[in-house]
């Protein structure tokens, strides 16, 4: 057992040569362990998500009955589509509605919180992150009833003001300011949290020497804690991104996609074509669609991370 | 060498002596004005699920002021709890989510030691590798694994849709790259003294693993422990092409895909359905929040 | 490495197998299939009516000594048609699936012939419509057996009181109960200026434009009056006709006079207009009365159900049929016929339709005379004319004459609401026809 003395970090690239002979022994010990142990992480990922993600390349290139090979078929009849384009818009304009709101939220709230002292923070801390905790799925029901045509609680409530009642979810852009709403109500606390955590990581004195040089609660925020956090935001920002633009959940249960389908997102409308409708091979090409948009967003992000952990 | 210029430049400055104090007691009250406002909004459905739950469906149907309840009764509670139904999604519910957590950390935990700890010919981008797969959404993957398992089921003849065992498969590709990233990150900021220390008196990899990193790195696990349970609990996509037979349902399914059903007038008891199927990520979250937080900020902030 | 060098299908395979072995090894069917029945039944949207086909089948059961596993599954969310889809694709789930309209021929070559029990079941209880041969027959073979639990016409639910306050129509003198209508009036523009009235005096008529099928089947029947084919019988696009131009025209000026939101309106959501009484009609089969009676009985005794409008091809009224079919793959194909016979016979179908305060129509001829319609109440007769007894009506169902697998896609994208708001919503004629015949072609990709 002496061998294992051995420090495990330079074992590899210490003795290139020497891999074949003597410590062969030794190394396929340790690197076979290290194998072993990561091997159910490999396997689950490459069979459960890299081949799925292939295979739905192959699925998207089939005909309905997913008898006969139609080569980019499938994309032609999509791109001719007004509702495949209005997807793709609106799924973008969700994206990045919802997260911009959400971001500024976060932000927002956070600096109200951190301003708190500290002891008391805990309890505002946990209110505030009940959206969060709640699975989207049953706080979604809520919004449902809370959005209905006939019941909604909401109408009651501004009907006391003189308002009409308002079409939360039939009228296309009201659906669509609708969805936005629930998606911030619901992430936005995960932001509140993130940039709380970066706030306190900002150092008292910063602050303190700006304020000396004369700065007022503006400037601060933009040359002291907008640079000091710009990686959390960055890296928040693009997976949320991610997250938000890939989701079902909401939509599905608020609208379903909603009016005259303006409120419908690749994951939904994939899941009306490719399930409800029972088109596959439709379903898997609109879903591949979202990956050249986050295949760039991972490209940034990747980008973002080897920066951060060069700079730290 | 201007401290006598500490006198106001910025012409939104008003106020000189005791300024910072005063300044800071009207940011106190600003700050719990709006924080008081924000708590409203976040806590309004969660509130008005509660109120819901109360009422019977006469009671709903007669469109009161839906902000009270005049009438307050436990019926929907007794209902739902006395239903076999709605237990069975609980049920269902609950083994998914311990099953997965199990296997997530099993899969989870040797691999994160091996990733931080064992450096091997590839295990930098395999770590990278890890986290970009959490970059694959699920609405990617359900249709291709929808068909594969369709596929598998025709091979083997063992039925893999419309069982809830499936989904012990399909969750930790959700669970698993997060809970090892985080893992990563609690495993590589333990000093390598410790395991040098270890591996002086002899011990081997696995020992290491399990009488030196997990215990010390046990807020790590427990964050992550309780970032699979809530993920798994809340998932709502895949069991929703998964599962389709009543007995089979989850609970964020079983709610939306049964309890709203032809009697218009059901919402009491959806809304009393989705209280308690919340329930246990809110209790979790109640007792464990700081664990809670811990897991989710550690991803960005340890990583 | 070598070891990834496997070919996929056998890596798959013997992963899956291995784990999925392990796990699953008390629930691969066996031979217990052999004495279980499992059924899809449709929630029905009465409440309680369940019970009676519950009861049926386990009485069944407990003669025949089979195991029934009875599953209900709402139409709400598309829960059915989904769950279809699977099975589908599974190619393995319930023994007997009630498939509602279109799904017998969407899923036709997993379906059962059931001719060797449709000849005695039709001998016995009578001749079934044209609209169930359209959607149960192909080619000759029978996919399923017609239902009469699910089985409805979606006519006008009226308000007597609002329809006279407002819209001067007494209701109950149009269709009196026990005695033939008196509609000749009843035209298409006479329900217009109804619903002028009505949105003027505050309680506009109920009726969604959604994708969901009550939405579908309201346009459809409209359609249908005014002559207008999205496809014909046999299988052209017809989309640019002057009927079409005609019923969309119709659409914009009666949206007007309709709710705000009902571009978002669900299956749900006119039950519960009825029933807040927030509106004077709505187009949907009893079950909002049911509901009413049990919640709002002031609004239930207000109810009037009766026939469609007459427009200038004629008066169609929507009548959905459910079918139970029986899946290829199911294992016990010979146990589940019987069932269907037993919930087939007259003494079954009259039991299911009381259960149901006369929701459930049944399909064939010799049984569309039963006392619940005429008994049903408060008020006394409020469902005589619900099941058509004078035969004013064209039974149809949207998008009918098209072929059914065009027609099946037509009803469920609900292309015609679509086209209705798209064009009242400011979109040029020829634009939204021209969108509608681009969804058409796509309807008839294979």
């Amino acid at each position: 057992m002496v061998d294992v003395a051995v420090q495990p970090n330079r074992i590899a690239p210490a003795r290139p040569a020497a891999r074949k002979s003597g410590l062969k022994t030794a190394l396929k010990r340790k690197s076979t362990t290290a194998f072993l142990m990561t091997l159910p992480l490999i396997l689950l990922i490459g069979i459960l998500v890299v081949y799925p993600a292939l295979y739905s390349l192959h699925l998207a290139t089939l005909n309905k009955s997913m008898h006969k090979f139609v080569g980019f078929g499938n994309f032609i009849f999509l791109f001719k589509r007004d509702t495949f384009w209005l997807v793709v818009k609106q799924s973008c304009i969700f994206a990045l509605t919802a997260v911009f709101f959400k971001v500024l939220l976060g932000f927002i709230v956070a600096h109200f919180v951190h301003n708190v002292p500290a002891n008391k923070q805990r309890r505002w801390r946990g209110m505030l992150l009940v959206p969060w905790v709640i699975p989207p799925a049953m706080s979604t029901l809520a919004w449902l009833w809370l959005f209905d045509p006939s019941y909604s609680a909401f109408n009651y409530t501004l009907s006391l003001f003189g308002i009409g009642p308002v079409p939360w979810l039939g009228d296309a852009n009201w659906a669509r300011f609708s969805v936005i709403l629930v998606n911030v109500w619901y992430g936005a606390p995960f932001f509140l949290i993130m940039y709380l955590a970066a706030l306190k990581s900002v150092p008292e004195q910063l602050y303190e020497a700006a304020a000396i040089d004369g700065a007022n609660w503006w400037q601060r925020i933009w040359f002291v804690t907008l640079p000091m956090m710009r990686n959390i935001i960055a890296i928040t920002t693009l997976f949320s991104l991610i997250v938000t633009f890939a989701n079902f959940d909401i939509v599905r249960i608020l609208t379903s996609g909603g009016p005259l389908d303006h409120t419908h997102l690749f994951a939904t409308w994939a899941f009306k074509l490719g399930i409800e409708s029972g088109d596959i091979p439709l379903g898997a090409s609109v879903s591949l669609f979202m990956f050249p948009i986050l295949a760039i967003a991972a490209i940034f992000i990747l980008r973002d991370v080897t920066k951060r952990g060069n700079e730290a | 060498m201007s401290t006598l210029a500490i006198d106001k430049a910025g012409p939104s400055r008003q106020v000189k002596h005791g300024s910072i104090s005063r300044d800071r007691a009207w940011a106190l009250r600003w700050s719990y004005f709006f924080l008081i406002l924000f708590s409203i909004m976040a806590l309004t459905p969660p509130l008005y699920m509660v109120i819901t739950s109360l009422k019977s469906s006469a009671e709903i149907s007669a469109a009161t002021n839906p902000w009270w309840v005049f009438h307050p009764t436990l019926s929907n509670y007794k209902e739902l709890l006395g239903s076999s139904q709605y237990l069975r999604f609980f049920l269902n519910s609950a083994m998914v989510s311990v099953f997965v957590v199990v296997i997530t950390m099993l899969i989870s935990v040797p691999a994160a030691f091996a990733l931080s700890r064992m450096k091997f010919w590839g295990s930098a981008t395999l770590a990278t590798g890890v986290f970009l797969t959490y970059l694959i959404p699920d609405s990617l993957l359900f249709l291709p694994l929808f068909k594969m398992f369709a596929v598998i089921g025709d091979w083997t003849g063992i039925q893999l849709i419309n069982r809830w065992y499936v989904l012990l498969f399909i969750y930790p590709t959700l669970t698993v790259p997060f809970c090892t990233w985080i893992m990563i990150g609690y495993f590589a900021s333990i000093p390598k003294e410790l395991d040098e220390a270890a591996i002086i008196d002899g011990a081997s990899w696995l020992q290491t693993l399990t009488r030196i990193f997990i215990p010390v790195a046990l807020p790590g696990l427990i964050a992550a422990t309780i970032f699979a349970f809530t993920v798994s609990w809340s998932q709502f996509l895949y069991p929703m092409v998964f599962t389709t037979s009543t007995d089979q349902l989850v609970l964020p399914v079983g709610i939306v895909t049964t309890l709203i059903k032809g009697d218009v007038f059901n919402w009491g008891q959806i809304m009393t359905g989705a209280l308690l199927g919340a329930a246990p990520p809110l209790i979790i979250y109640a007792f464990l929040m700081d664990y809670y937080i811990a897991g989710l900020t550690a991803g960005a902030t340890k990583g | 490495m070598s070891r990834r060098k496997l070919t996929r299908r056998q890596f798959v395979a013997a992963t899956a197998a291995t784990s999925a072995a392990l796990i699953t090894a008390p629930y691969v069917r066996g031979a217990y299939a052999a004495g279980k029945v499992s059924i899809g039944f449709w929630d029905h949207w009465v409440p309680g009516a369940n019970s009676a086909s519950t009861e049926l089948c386990k009485e069944w059961g407990e003669k025949e000594k089979v195991d029934v596993e009875i599953d209900y599954i709402t139409s709400q969310g598309n829960k059915n048609l989904v769950t279809i889809a699977a099975e589908a694709q599974a190619q393995s789930g319930h023994d007997i699936f009630q498939m509602p309209t279109w799904w017998c021929h969407s899923n036709s070559e997993l379906m059962e012939p059931l001719n060797d029990i449709m000849d005695p079941i039709i001998k016995e209880n009578g001749e079934v419509n044209d609209t169930v041969k359209y959607l149960g027959q192909l080619d000759g073979k029978w996919m399923g057996v017609p239902a009469c639990v699910g089985s409805q016409i979606k006519g006008p639910c009226s308000r007597i009181d609002l329809m006279k306050k407002y819209a001067g129509i007494d209701v109950q003198e149009m269709y009196p109960a026990g005695a033939p209508p008196k509609a000749d009036n009843w035209t298409t523009d006479a329900f217009l200026k109804a619903a002028e009235a009505c949105h003027k005096g505050g309680y506009p008529f109920g009726i969604g434009l959604g994708e969901t099928s009550d939405n579908v089947d309201a346009a459809g029947a409209f359609f249908r009056a005014f002559g207008a084919q999205l496809v014909d019988a046999k299988g052209n696009v017809t989309v640019k006709t002057d009927e079409v131009r005609q019923v969309l025209d119709y659409y914009k000026r009666l949206i007007a006079f309709l709710p705000p939101d009902v571009a978002a309106w669900d299956d749900a959501s006119n039950n519960k207009w009825l029933v807040a009484g927030k509106g004077a009609m709505i187009m949907n089969p009893p079950s909002a009365w049911a509901v009413a009676k049990r919640d709002a009985p002031q609004v239930a005794e207000q109810c009037w159900t009766h026939g469609f409008p007459v427009g200038p091809k004629g008066r169609f009224a929507p009548f959905l049929p459910f079918f139970w079919s029986i899946w290829t793959f199911s294992k016990n194909k010979e146990a589940a016929k019987s069932l269907l016979v037993h919930l087939s016979k007259p003494s079954s179908i009259e039991k299911m339709v009381n259960a149901s305060g006369g929701y459930d129509l049944p399909a064939f001829e010799k049984l569309t005379t039963l006392k619940v319609w005429a008994e049903a109440e408060p008020p006394k007769g409020t469902l005589f004319h619900y099941p058509d007894p004078y035969k004013q009506q064209v039974m149809s169902i949207a998008a009918a004459p098209a072929p059914p697998k065009i027609a099946q896609q037509i009803y469920f994208q609900a292309t015609q609401t679509k086209m209705c708001l798209r064009y009242a919503q400011g979109e040029k004629m020829e634009d939204t026809l021209a969108w509608a015949e681009g969804e058409c072609e796509g309807f008839l990709r294979s």
